[in-house]
């Protein structure tokens, strides 16, 4: 578990959302590899998304160190937290993903309108972005020619995590978080999906970071652990 | 710029709310620039009515009164001049010329002026103008009458027509000088002014249709015809009012003061520049409380697009989580908020200006038709420009409270997508 080089490492951390409350998160170390595709398991409640906003940086801890690709994201000013997520890190969340009046591909550049970075990336790739978003759905099962004049609000929950797949998966980011993406799906399109997301993490190299309640899923992981087993903080309260 | 395209985006998803909204500010900024433009336009017709009189000569009365009844042709004089006083005063050698008006009598409505050839000559309007002739010549005997331009387009009137003039003024009931019709010889030029609503015929005329009159009736009895009241004498033995022009402006209040302390009479003599400014402070609480008005209605528009975009906000807290995901910072929140709300003020303007327009273009030969007032259709003005720019800027400003509250949601909320 334990590498020279870890794309995600928490050192020491504790989070509290107000300064009365107890810490919500307290974690001595938390590591994660490139190219690992780890999943994450917990109660609702049990401090998940808080664990992912630290990691993509919208809140920072009010004690120790959240490294990603070895940057320091919490000592980062605000303004550069915001750019680096935007270029390093991908998210899909449990559902209604997208914006609902912009378009199906609209959506799926979304990200190259607010990180260079990930623009230049999605340009090597393809010769626009549009074609870019057109080849990461076809990959993803969605061909966006048999939906015509679709808004994004018409396409059924499957459809538009896939959307927000494509979304999170444009541009390369290093490291794609996904809160509880399956949860709304039915098991069987939760298994097809999961299996489009893999493939096309593992295609572009990226590290996946996996969040649910849904032990079931755990099989079909690199590594799986409960979120107590890392939070002392879950420990204390009892769960 | 990702953020305007996306405000643009965001205001068609929420369309008719946000047309509603650039409607309701539209219409308020059609009012304030249609008040602004009524306001303009009546103050220049208003200014234009006289130019180049130094004083204006009438019974003693109030200054407005006199003005109104010898410049606009509204209400009457309470007392008349005497002429051996008008010869006498207009004997002044700082006086360089007089203009005699005689007025009490009207043409179906329109008001007669008596007067003499000095008036075609000394009588000055808007930027120092002429008064010109569109046709005929002017009065030069007995029984002629010069029309303005207005009274011969609405009665439909031509040259050599006779037309006879009513003792008093009033469009019906009146008696009629109707033993001595007048020729019609010529028709003025517009002017915009009164004198376009005016009949003008000479003084000796005004004279002879009263001969056989007294106190406003006929003489029982004394009729003497058309023919007859040629051989007599008909120098006025009173005038209404008369116009002065001095050969140096310095002498104004020498004169002026030499004219109110007139011993023969109770005379008043006015600057018609001052009074005229007079009329116009008087007349400006209406304009004034309209302008109020209509900036407050402006202000009513504005603080409808605020309360519909707070409104807005709560359902859109996931819209903004989901922007933050993908890498938008919380100042793009707050950007995207003030020019949405900047986009609508905008619009409003634009289209509020469409309408102005068409709404001039539809009423301007209706108000001409029916008041005479003519109305003309203008580029915006630097001082329209001025407010269109202050209303965009305020919208813009406005937008503040929401991309500020959007701001605290957004930092609040984080990703924490909330239904």
């Amino acid at each position: 578990m334990a590498s020279s080089n870890p794309l995600i490492r928490l050192e020491s951390v504790k989070f509290r959302w107000r300064e009365q409350d107890n810490a919500i998160l307290d974690i001595p170390t938390f590591e994660v590899d490139p190219g690992e595709r780890v999943f994450i398991r917990g109660a609702s409640g049990s401090g998940k998304t808080t664990l992912l906003s630290l990691i993509g940086g919208v809140i920072t801890p009010q004690q120790g160190t959240v490294g990603i690709l070895g940057t320091a994201v919490n000592h980062l000013q605000s303004a550069q937290r915001d750019a680096f997520r935007a270029a390093h890190i991908g998210f899909i969340f449990q559902m209604f993903n997208l914006i609902p009046y912009l378009s199906l591909l609209e959506n799926v550049v979304l990200p190259c309108r607010f990180s260079r970075t990930r623009r230049n990336r999605a340009l090597t790739r393809s010769r626009t972005l549009e074609a870019e978003a057109n080849r990461l759905l076809a990959h993803l099962g969605l061909a966006v020619d048999s939906l015509p004049g679709r808004t994004v609000t018409e396409l059924s929950v499957g459809q538009q995590q896939r959307v927000a797949a494509a979304r999170a998966l444009i541009g390369n980011p290093e490291l794609i978080i996904a809160d509880e993406p399956t949860s709304a799906l039915d098991s069987d399109i939760r298994r097809t999906f999961l299996e489009l997301l893999f493939k096309e993490a593992e295609a572009v190299g990226a590290t996946l970071l996996f969040v649910s309640h849904d032990a079931s899923l755990q099989p079909l992981f690199d590594r799986s652990l409960a979120l107590a087993d890392v939070n002392r903080a879950a420990l204390k309260s009892g769960t | 710029m990702a953020i305007i395209s996306l405000a643009i985006r965001s205001l068609i998803n929420r369309r008719f709310t946000a047309l509603l909204t650039v409607l309701a500010i539209a219409m308020s900024v059609t009012l304030l620039l249609g008040v602004e433009q009524i306001r303009r336009e009546a103050k220049t017709s208003f200014a234009n009515t006289i130019s180049g009189t130094d004083l204006i000569v009438g019974a003693r009365s109030g200054a407005i009164q006199l003005l109104l009844y010898s410049v606009f042709r509204i209400g009457n004089a309470t007392n008349n001049i005497a002429w051996d006083s008008y010869q006498e005063l207009a004997a002044n050698p700082k006086v360089s010329w007089t203009i005699p008006l005689s007025l009490g009598d009207s043409h179906r409505g329109f008001r007669v002026l008596g007067t003499n050839g000095d008036y075609f000559e000394h009588f000055r309007y808007a930027r120092n103008r002429q008064l010109t002739l569109a046709a005929g010549r002017p009065f030069t005997g007995l029984f002629e009458a010069v029309l303005g331009s207005e009274v011969a387009e609405t009665l439909g009137y031509t040259l050599d027509q006779d037309i006879v003039v009513a003792h008093g003024v009033g469009a019906v009931g009146l008696s009629r000088h109707d033993d001595k019709p007048f020729r019609v010889v010529g028709i003025l030029a517009k002017t915009g002014t009164p004198v376009d609503r005016t009949v003008h015929v000479s003084l000796e005329s005004i004279e002879a249709i009263h001969v056989d009159w007294q106190g406003g009736a006929r003489i029982p009895g004394m009729a003497i015809s058309a023919e007859q009241v040629q051989q007599m004498a008909l120098t006025p033995k009173t005038i209404t009012a008369f116009m002065v022009g001095l050969h140096s402006k310095i002498s104004t209040f020498s004169v002026q003061r030499a004219i109110n302390e007139y011993r023969g009479e109770p005379l008043l003599a006015i600057l018609p520049g001052v009074a005229l400014q007079e009329l116009w402070d008087l007349m400006s609480v209406a304009e004034q409380a309209l302008l109020a008005i209509s900036v407050f209605v402006v202000i009513t528009g504005l603080i409808g697009m605020l309360t519909v975009i707070l409104a807005s906000l709560n359902e859109r807290r996931r819209e903004m989580a989901i922007l933050r995901s993908v890498g938008a910072r919380p100042a793009h929140i707050f950007g995207l908020l003030m020019t949405e709300a900047g986009l609508l003020a905008s619009a409003g303007v634009l289209l509020g200006v469409v309408l102005l327009y068409a709404l001039l273009i539809i009423v301007r030969p209706l108000v001409e038709t029916h008041t005479g007032l003519f109305i003309a259709i203008e580029m915006l003005s630097a001082r329209d420009m001025t407010i269109l720019g202050l209303i965009v800027t305020i919208g813009f400003l406005i937008g503040i409270i929401p991309a500020i509250r959007a701001y605290r949601y957004s930092l609040a909320d984080g990703m924490t997508l909330r239904l």
